[in-house]
């Protein structure tokens, strides 16, 4: 195991934190495209530091794939897809819980991660106890944004967050599962996506709203 | 000996304070308007504004009282008061026995009370409106910026500005991560409190959206450069706190000429780059609706609470 300037860590999981709040805080979805490219961008940095102090190559090639699939072919693949819907459809413009009280639920909701993580007896590894909290609360937040709007295309961007806890959670706790199943994971992320947005768009076309609360009405027709 | 010399330092610090807070307003408005395909005024304008409003005669409306007339004279010296405490070139500050910066906060708000006042007591409508809205951003503003100092004082040991600065320029930024978050907070609050741009355009007059620009819109003459003046040197010194703070590099921590030279040098440096950057950033965002502005603060607020967070890690 290689050492590493621990301030390192813990600035990437700042650095984070900080594209994670970009989700958060805005109500377009072209910026929380933008918020979720710099997490993963920082993500797939933070993937080649677990390579570099486990020493498995495998990783690297994690950190590539992560940084070409999440940082540039799924934002692409979003805004082509959406490039049709109306404008009002890809921002939040009334959500169940506004976004100021959103805000700072999201911080609280960092601070139950780091509690919760404080709990659980790491042995002292510097890698896992710095990015466990915050896989933890990308997963959170996640959720929360999903629960917390209305507008469908916040749910998939939801879903891509709690997709990126999910991955870091995983290699700071296994140091990296097997490359196969890496890939497969991006692939069901890519496709999922490709689906979801195309389901999206037929909603918005039958519909005529991308609000989820319209959704729930019983339709007789 | 070297106590005298001290005291002249810091006497000279706040001089150049309240000498060079026109100068950073002018650089502001040129970068403004070059980033709007404008030519501008020079950036000395400000100081021809404060010499030719002094020139001029007062109108005072006789419906207003005392408080009209006196706040322009606490505003100045409140916040002049304000700029001995602030370290510029040299990270000790003999003024630092006392006060600290939670003084600095009170003066602030001591000249924003009487700012208010006076608008209010002149009742036309507009001075009532910019008070109520700037006693809106201020009271949501004060929590985010004493969270901010707490978790600076928490890093660096003490809430004395000579302390903190000093343990700033020691230590590089690098092994407080939690400083990140102070800072995207500080740099939130700081737009607030000097009425830059997602909170008030400093550029309007005569526009129902302005904040600070109502409340000195019965002003003139004097009263008015006085206004003006102590509005910029508090932008000034809150731009000297964040850079000395959270950029330390360069400011001097022994009376030597050649290093006060050199930490002379890096703070006017830092500063106007700190002001240009304000000014493009300021281009680049629209006025927020007055009932977003929460929002804002709201993230301030978020950032300072994940900060004390990593801090308590």
């Amino acid at each position: 195991m290689e050492t590493i300037q621990p301030d390192i860590l813990t600035i990437s999981a700042a650095i984070l934190l900080i594209a994670t709040f970009g989700v958060v805080a805005r109500r377009g979805f072209l910026d929380w495209l933008n918020a979720y490219r710099l997490q993963s961008v920082v993500l797939a940095g933070v993937t080649g530091i677990v390579g570099y102090v486990t020493g498995i190559w495998e990783i690297y090639i994690a950190a590539a794939l992560t940084l070409v699939i999440k940082s540039v072919i799924i934002p692409k693949v979003l805004t082509y897809v959406t490039r049709r819907l109306e404008i009002e459809f890809k921002m939040e413009t009334n959500p169940y819980v506004s976004l100021r009280t959103a805000v700072i639920i999201s911080a609280f909701l960092v601070a139950l991660s780091y509690f919760l993580i404080q709990q659980i007896p790491l042995k002292s590894d510097p890698v896992a106890s710095t990015y466990l909290p915050v896989s933890v609360a990308l997963f959170l937040i996640g959720l929360f944004v999903i629960v917390s709007r209305r507008a469908a295309l916040s749910q998939v961007v939801g879903l891509l967050i709690i997709e990126n806890g999910l991955f870091l959670f995983t290699l700071v706790l296994t140091h990296g599962v097997s490359l196969l199943i890496e890939m497969g994971i991006f692939a069901d992320i890519l496709v999922g996506i490709v689906i979801s947005s195309i389901l999206l768009f037929r909603i918005s076309q039958t519909f005529d709203s991308l609000d989820i609360g319209k959704l729930e009405n019983l339709r007789d027709d | 000996m070297s106590g005298y010399v001290e005291i002249a330092i810091g006497v000279i610090q706040a001089l150049v304070i309240v000498a060079l807070a026109p100068l950073i307003t002018g650089m502001m408005r040129k970068t403004k308007a070059k980033t709007q395909k404008r030519t501008g005024f020079g950036i000395f304008q400000p100081y021809c504004d404060i010499i030719k409003l002094l020139h001029k005669d007062e109108v005072v409306s006789d419906q207003s009282s005392w408080i009209f007339r006196f706040s322009p004279w606490v505003n100045f010296v409140a916040i002049g008061a304000a700029a001995f405490f602030i370290p510029v070139f040299l990270s000790n500050s003999p003024f630092g026995l006392v006060g600290d910066l939670l003084l600095v906060i009170g003066l602030f708000g001591l000249a924003r009370f009487f700012t208010m006042l006076s608008g209010l007591d002149v009742a036309s409508t507009f001075g009532g409106l910019g008070s109520g809205r700037e006693m809106m951003i201020s009271a949501l503003l004060e929590p985010a910026l004493f969270l901010s100092i707490f978790l600076v004082a928490l890093t660096y040991g003490g809430t004395n500005l000579s302390t903190l600065v000093g343990a700033a320029s020691d230590s590089p930024l690098l092994p407080h991560p939690q400083l990140i978050f102070a800072a995207i907070a500080m740099f939130i609050i700081i737009l607030g409190e000097t009425g830059r741009l997602p909170f008030d355009n400093p550029a309007t007059h005569l526009e129902l959206t302005m904040v600070h620009e109502a409340m000195i819109l019965e002003y003139s003459g004097k009263s008015l450069a006085l206004m003006e003046w102590s509005q910029s040197i508090k932008q000034m010194i809150l731009f000297a706190l964040i850079v000395n703070i959270f950029i330390p590099w360069g400011i001097s921590s022994s009376i030597s000429v050649s290093e006060l030279g050199i930490g002379f040098l890096a703070f006017v440096a830092k500063i106007s780059m700190f002001a240009i950057f304000v000014a493009w950033f300021e281009t680049s965002v629209a006025k927020w609706r007055l009932f977003r502005i929460p929002d804002l603060i709201a993230i301030a607020i978020a950032s300072l609470m994940i900060g004390i967070v990593f801090y308590f890690l």
